[in-house]
């Protein structure tokens, strides 16, 4: 046993097949014996049980897929790439030509004629807009005057309209000021409340947030507006939210503080 | 033989672990606190996550990487019984490593890295917290360079011996080091950096999450290795007795590296991009990790009944009683092996598929790691600390009560933080949660089991306190240290004349690592390159409108 060689073999050797027949078990056992099991019991066949255990065709060796033949509901068709975005960033001629059919609510400068009526698009997100008319288009969120102003639009002439009232400035704050929404309102905008499982609206709208993408910016929008949507939301009447983000925020708020949070951010600058 | 080199080395890589490891003890009990029905100060959510952020960076990244060098600069000397090669290049790694810590560590408390320690891409942080932690891993590659050049060039000056076991596991665990950031290193260099730049708008999620399995479940035992390498080598030694087997030791770390790395798909169960065929494979792989434990629990049960027994214990238990338990590292020892028996436990259920999806995502599993790393593996982090501290100061332990109170006191802590934590995960209660609504009646049953872990994490605090007091104590003693520091190694029942060369490196291992990595990772990475696969928007959380 002195010859190093020979010491050596049989090491090289059984190392090498004890980690590869565990191996080959492994393989045996998880790439073939059990999804042809698993398939046989979801009536599925081996060939297309053991190609979804390895991950080359979509879905589980154990069920059948899909496994109810409902459609599917998205809340929203609006899909946010790279591109897309990037796009929403560059206001165009074609925004400026396509906006004039707008300004008879929304007014040339983004400002609505009547805050009663519509609301500002003037300084808010490009995304925020763009994801409103897409929903317009498709369905997502239904409304007796923009549903039908959006049909004749492309996809790239939502992008360019959205971009071109983004660009326009806030409206300034008006001269008689705003009474002031209270400590409770301001609460619920910088810290939610844990109580009632709501998250702060600062969260999702504030300066500070990392928020979805398409969250719109709420201060200096229409009183009339906000309440408007907080309720819409609440009743569900609208439901174009991914993931009910903001159903599920405007659910437990009561009357009072529907009005107080549209009063608050149509009196801010900052969210 | 201990030269300055090794000794400084040792000294500031140790304080520096201890030094982070104390400022993430005190986050932690806040975080806690925060999560409590107790009012906290200070709790947003972007605190709590900048918070956990630096807790979770410190623990998991600086505290152990810096010990790991540390230890590893110490046994390269004392077990080798030569000086370190090329010292200038150790303190070049220490340097690299302090400055990336610093860098990341200002940027998670200026409040532009909220990431986590495990990045949540597409979630991007400021560059510079990320090229922070790529300093200390840069910095541990150095290390891990140094103790196979040391290895090497000692087998030179020995041919035909045997490698001293605490320097082949410590080669063992830098080369298995080596492979487990490759992970990392590809998700960070090729991902998240370049969106973190600006250079990249999106990125592939499943291909991040994959990458970093890889290095999910190695970086696990890396930590862990330290431990087992006092087990074997240093407590046989403390307890009086001899090690039973050498060649176990040796298998078993051969065998963590091998059956550490074709395994991290384990992480990802519940994630829909893997395919159920590989994570079979790679579970059924996890499943071996038990060979090494197995092998661990008897061989140092054996040596420590060889002590017991030369002690004077009788009889088939009397051998436990026999023990010095009023040696710090043998108490360590009983204390982490408790710690691990509770600890694997939970690990069998995290590895199984069913009852993982019931517990993913909850308290279960952020408890379950406290238990097995921060109890089990930072107790022995302790004991190594005041085993080596006499060799490393000059001077004699001042106290040997104050350490035994601090082992006893980081065990029951610990116990009485995860225990109810565990149990909070099976009620339901999410991880990475800032705060919980506590008037949901659900939720609100919650609140008296947090208030104990949060008193098990003041325990801890306080232990972890004591120990670095106990560790400035040896500045203040008087009494020079004697021993010889290679004293402090265990020989073995039959040291070994000489071992097959298998045994002795590890160019087979490595051979078998790489085909292993192949095979069970290969297809896995492989598959978002060949198909279409998502494309996640690249979010940054450090730009703020
Ligand atoms: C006839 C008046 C009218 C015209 C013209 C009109 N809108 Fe509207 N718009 C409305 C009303 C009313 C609403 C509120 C709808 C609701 O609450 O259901 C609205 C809502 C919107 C919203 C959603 C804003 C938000 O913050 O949720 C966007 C975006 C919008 N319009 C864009 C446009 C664009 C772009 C055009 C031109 C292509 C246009 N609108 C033309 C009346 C009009
Ligand atoms: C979880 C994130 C989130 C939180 C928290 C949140 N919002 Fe929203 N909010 C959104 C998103 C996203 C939208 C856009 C919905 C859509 O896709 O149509 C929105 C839309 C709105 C709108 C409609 C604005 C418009 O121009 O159509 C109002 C009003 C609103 N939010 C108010 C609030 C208030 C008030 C709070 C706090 C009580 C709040 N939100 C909290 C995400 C959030
Ligand atoms: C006083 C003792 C400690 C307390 C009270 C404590 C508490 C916590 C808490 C509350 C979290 C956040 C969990 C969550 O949000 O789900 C956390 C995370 C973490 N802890 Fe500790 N901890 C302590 C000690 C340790 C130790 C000793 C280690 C390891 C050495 C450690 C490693 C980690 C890691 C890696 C994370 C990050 C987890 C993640 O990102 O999900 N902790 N700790
Ligand atoms: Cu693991």
């Amino acid at each position: 046993m002195n010859d190093p060689d020979r010491l050596e073999q049989p090491w090289r050797l059984w190392a090498s097949v004890a980690i590869l027949s565990v191996f080959a078990f492994s393989v045996l056992f998880g790439f073939v014996l059990m999804p042809v099991m698993q398939g046989r019991a979801a009536g599925i066949d081996a060939f297309e049980a053991i190609c979804r255990a390895l991950g080359i065709t979509p879905g589980s060796p154990a069920a059948r897929q899909p496994t109810t033949n409902a459609k599917a509901q998205p809340a929203t068709r609006v899909a946010w790439s790279a591109d897309l975005l990037n796009s929403l960033t560059k206001a165009t001629a074609a925004g400026e030509s396509l906006a004039g059919s707008c300004a008879g609510c929304h007014g040339r400068d983004g400002r609505a004629v009547e805050v009663k009526l519509y609301p500002d698009l003037a300084g808010q997100s490009a995304a925020a807009i763009y994801k409103q008319l897409h929903d317009f288009k498709t369905g997502s969120r239904p409304s007796a005057l923009m549903t039908p102003m959006v049909q004749a639009l492309t996809e790239e002439q939502m992008v360019a309209v959205s971009a071109h009232f983004a660009a326009f400035p806030v409206r300034p704050i008006p001269a008689a000021q705003l009474p002031a929404a209270g400590a409770a309102i301001e609460g619920l905008v910088a810290r939610g409340d844990s109580g009632r499982g709501m998250p702060a609206c600062n969260a999702c709208h504030g300066d500070q947030s990392g928020g979805p993408t398409e969250a719109p910016r709420l201060s200096r929008q229409s009183r009339e507006y906000l309440a408007a949507q907080l309720r819409a939301f609440k009743t569900g009447e609208r439901r174009n939210d991914i993931y009910s983000r903001m159903r599920s925020v405007a659910a437990p708020l009561t009357e009072s503080e529907i009005d107080g949070l549209a009063l608050f951010y149509a009196s801010t600058r900052t969210y | 033989m201990l030269v300055t080199h090794a000794r400084q080395l040792t000294f500031a890589h140790l304080w520096l672990a201890f030094l982070a490891f104390a400022v993430a003890l005190v986050l932690g009990v806040w975080q806690m606190w925060a999560r409590s029905p107790l009012p906290a100060p200070f709790v947003t959510a972007s605190t709590y996550f900048s918070a956990v952020t630096a807790h979770g960076t410190a623990m998991a990244y600086v505290m152990p990487v810096f010990m790991i060098m540390g230890f590893g600069y110490y046994v390269a000397e004392t077990a080798l019984d030569r000086p370190l090669p090329a010292p200038r290049w150790a303190w070049s790694a220490f340097a690299l490593g302090l400055a990336g810590a610093l860098m990341a560590t200002v940027t998670i408390f200026s409040g532009r890295a909220a990431v986590l320690f495990t990045f949540y891409p597409p979630l991007t942080a400021s560059v510079f917290f990320y090229l922070g932690l790529v300093m200390v891993v840069a910095a541990s590659w150095i290390w891990c360079v140094l103790m196979m050049v040391a290895m090497a060039q000692w087998k030179r000056a020995n041919p035909g011996r045997p490698v001293p076991l605490a320097m082949f596991a410590t080669v063992a665990n830098a080369v298995m080091w080596l492979w487990t950031t490759i992970g990392v290193a590809a998700e960070l260099l090729f991902q998240v950096i370049p969106a973190a730049l600006g250079l990249k708008a999106q990125l592939d999620v499943g291909l991040s999450r994959t990458l970093f399995s890889w290095t999910l479940h190695a970086i696990v035992y890396f930590w862990l290795i330290p431990s087992y390498i006092a087990f074997y080598t240093m407590v046989p030694q403390a307890a009086g007795g001899r090690l039973y087997s050498d060649t176990m030791g040796r298998l078993t770390f051969i065998l963590f590296l091998i059956y550490s790395l074709p395994v991290g798909l384990h992480h990802l169960l519940m994630d829909p991009q893997q395919s159920n065929a590989f994570k079979f494979l790679q579970v059924a792989l996890t499943a071996l990790v038990s060979v090494p434990t197995l092998l661990t629990v008897f061989t140092i049960g054996a040596s420590l009944e060889i002590a017991g027994r030369l002690r004077g214990g009788r009889g088939l238990l009397g051998w436990i009683g026999a023990l010095p338990w009023d040696r710090p590292l043998v108490l360590a020892t009983g204390l982490a092996f408790l710690m691990l028996g509770f600890g694997g436990f939970g690990g069998l259920v995290n590895m199984s598929y069913g009852m993982n999806a019931m517990v993913h995502n909850t308290s279960w599993v952020t408890a379950h790691f406290h238990l097995i790393f921060g109890g089990t593996v930072v107790i022995m982090y302790f004991a190594i600390a005041y085993a080596i501290w006499p060799a490393v100061t000059g001077r004699a332990a001042p106290s040997l009560a104050a350490q035994r109170l601090q082992l006893w006191l980081w065990f029951a802590g610990m116990l009485v933080m995860t225990l109810p934590w565990h149990y909070l995960g099976l009620l339901g209660q999410w991880r990475r949660v800032a705060t919980f609504n506590y008037a949901d009646p659900i939720i609100a049953g919650w609140g008296p089991w947090v208030v104990v872990s949060l008193i098990g994490g003041v325990i801890l605090l306080g232990s972890g306190l004591l120990f670095v007091l106990n560790l400035l104590q040896f500045n203040v003693s008087r009494e020079p240290h004697a021993a010889a520091p290679g004293e402090l190694y265990a020989s073995a029942v039959h040291p070994p004349a000489r071992v097959p060369a298998a045994l002795n490196g590890f160019r087979l291992w490595n051979a078998l690592v790489l085909v292993l990595m192949i095979l069970a990772y290969g297809y896995p990475i492989a598959q978002f390159f060949v198909g279409d696969s998502p494309q996640a928007l690249v979010h940054r959380v450090d730009e703020r409108r």
